[in-house]
């Protein structure tokens, strides 16, 4: 290697990847554990893939393609949600109809564009280390008072995902909760996609909270390994990346599922000991 | 004093079909008042539609209040939880989380009272059925109600623990004055233990004190002619006889 890992972390992109992997990794691992409490997961692949359609928009009108991405996303997640509540459709019909839809829109928008289009390979496969200052700072403030908003309402916010009778009997209003959700899903998925792409972003909204699962004993302990698994994929696959010169996206989604591997088979492990240590016994 | 509870009119269709017809009772006063009747008869539809959870026609009142008001003297025990039991939580986190105001916490009495405090770092999913009812018995004792709703409280229970059970709730309602309304299969313990009755089949059938409203003819209604209880006039159905699942 010709730098050393000092160096490394002195060089403006790469600082400014690491400080919007970790933010990201902060709020959508915290995010998937309501997401994967409520089976939302289809939803979250879902908006990401539409959201396509938003960042083409913004590339065709020359607006900020993050900005137009999150404004597309959000007026999406609002509209599944009032399908979900209106139709007699099932979620998951919604979901694949505008997931297909905004995809098949975002591939038709960017095609009228002449030429090579090197963003849209960045946004389908996400590219960390070509975060400019302007997307870093819409990253820390969305994301900043995303996590303001649930850690405020995590309560509220936790028992919806759990049970739906019970939040309405502790004086929870649902409906208002569940499109909040739904608007914030939206918002950080897009925010991701700058770091993993349409196409890998749930993997970090699903892998850290899926491995937490595996050894977790209390609904805490969970909120915490969640977090910190989050932040350890994040900050390894980066460096990992950049050591061998792999897809940053790639390389961070890979690193979640090696950790998630290791962690199921020594939960597994661990079962098997107990439950021959009990028969022993 | 206000009634308990006013129904009146009540309907509640689901995808145009009726669940309820034209429901309409009062509870006058404190008491312990059993909703049967067959599946589907819209014994559950009642508890939800009281409590404010499903859409409905009519008018409801409880203490002449509407529900939204007085929704925090309300406690309800659902017949199981929607989430998935094998989530890691705890049962101190599950009572935390259902709290309406969860710096006051009294957590602690809660659990104490249906003698489950030595569970509370347990996870859920690792209770028994029973233990799991106690859980969320205590949850719906949490804030003191005056009111307390249970639905199917006692299935999956042996008939020694639907006893004990249901000890605790006549304890609740002549100690604590708590109204308790709950929806059950088990005749012979609400012959036993309810003062009122409500029998549904998505209209009201029959109404009024447990033992007279509890008739062999009701049962007959509710249930069919081959319907197996004992039930000799104003004799109480034998427990192991008297439990119908139908």
């Amino acid at each position: 290697m010709g730098i050393t890992m000092a160096e490394l972390l002195q060089l403006p992109f790469m600082q400014r990847a690491l400080l919007a992997g970790l933010v990201l990794g902060l709020l959508l691992s915290y995010l998937g554990i309501f997401v994967t409490l409520r089976k939302m997961a289809f939803f979250s692949d879902g908006i990401a893939h539409a959201a396509l359609a938003g960042a083409a928009i913004g590339l065709l009108t020359r607006f900020s393609p993050l900005l137009s991405a999150l404004a597309f996303s959000m007026l999406l997640a609002a509209l599944v949600y009032w399908l979900e509540k209106k139709s007699p459709l099932s979620s998951d019909s919604i979901i694949g109809i505008m997931f297909t839809s905004g995809m098949a829109l975002g591939v038709i928008l960017i095609s009228l564009r002449p030429g090579y289009q090197p963003e849209l390979i960045g946004y389908l496969f996400g590219n960390i280390l070509a975060i400019r200052t302007q997307d870093l700072a819409l990253i820390v403030v969305f994301g900043a008072s995303i996590l303001a908003f649930i850690a405020s309402h995590k309560r509220k916010l936790t028992l919806l995902a759990l049970d739906r009778e019970m939040a309405c009997m502790a004086g929870i209003n649902p409906d208002l909760y569940e499109l909040l959700l739904y608007i914030m899903l939206a918002c950080s998925l897009v925010l991701g996609i700058r770091v993993l792409g349409v196409v890998l972003v749930s993997a970090i909204l699903i892998i850290p909270v899926s491995t937490a699962r595996l050894f977790s004993r209390s609904f805490k302990a969970l909120t915490w390994w969640t977090v910190l698994i989050a932040e350890f994929t994040v900050l390894a696959g980066l460096l990992l990346s950049y050591i061998l010169d792999l897809p940053a996206g790639a390389v961070i989604v890979l690193t979640g599922s090696a950790i998630f591997s290791l962690a199921f088979v020594a939960s597994a492990w661990g079962k098997r000991s107990r439950q021959q240590s009990k028969t022993e016994l | 004093m206000p009634p308990v509870l006013e129904v009146k009119d009540l309907t509640v269709r689901f995808n145009g079909s009726l669940a309820l017809d034209h429901v309409s009772f009062t509870i006058e006063k404190e008491a312990i008042i059993a909703v049967i009747g067959p599946n589907g008869s819209g014994k559950t539809t009642l508890l939800k539609a009281i409590l404010g959870l499903i859409p409905y026609e009519g008018e409801i009142r409880l203490f002449s209040l509407p529900v939204r008001q007085v929704l925090a003297q309300v406690g309800y025990m659902p017949q199981r939880f929607a989430f998935d039991s094998n989530f890691p939580l705890t049962v101190e986190e599950f009572i935390n989380l259902t709290c309406r105001t969860p710096e006051k916490l009294p957590v602690h009495g809660a659990l104490d009272e249906v003698g489950m405090n030595e569970f509370k770092g347990k996870l859920i999913g690792e209770l028994s059925g029973g233990q799991l009812q106690r859980v969320l018995l205590a949850h719906a004792l949490l804030h003191h109600p005056r009111l307390l709703f249970l639905d199917e409280a006692t299935s999956g229970i042996d008939i020694e623990g639907q006893g004990d059970f249901y000890s605790v709730i006549q304890h609740l309602n002549r100690e604590h004055g708590v109204t308790v309304m709950m929806v059950s299969h088990e005749i012979s313990m609400v012959y036993k233990f309810t003062d009122r009755i409500i029998c549904l089949n998505r209209d009201l059938v029959s109404h009024g004190e447990t033992r007279t409203a509890l008739t062999a003819e009701v049962l007959k209604k509710l249930y069919g002619e081959n319907a197996d209880f004992k039930v000799h006039g104003h004799e109480a159905a034998q427990a192991g006889h008297g439990n119908h699942h139908g």
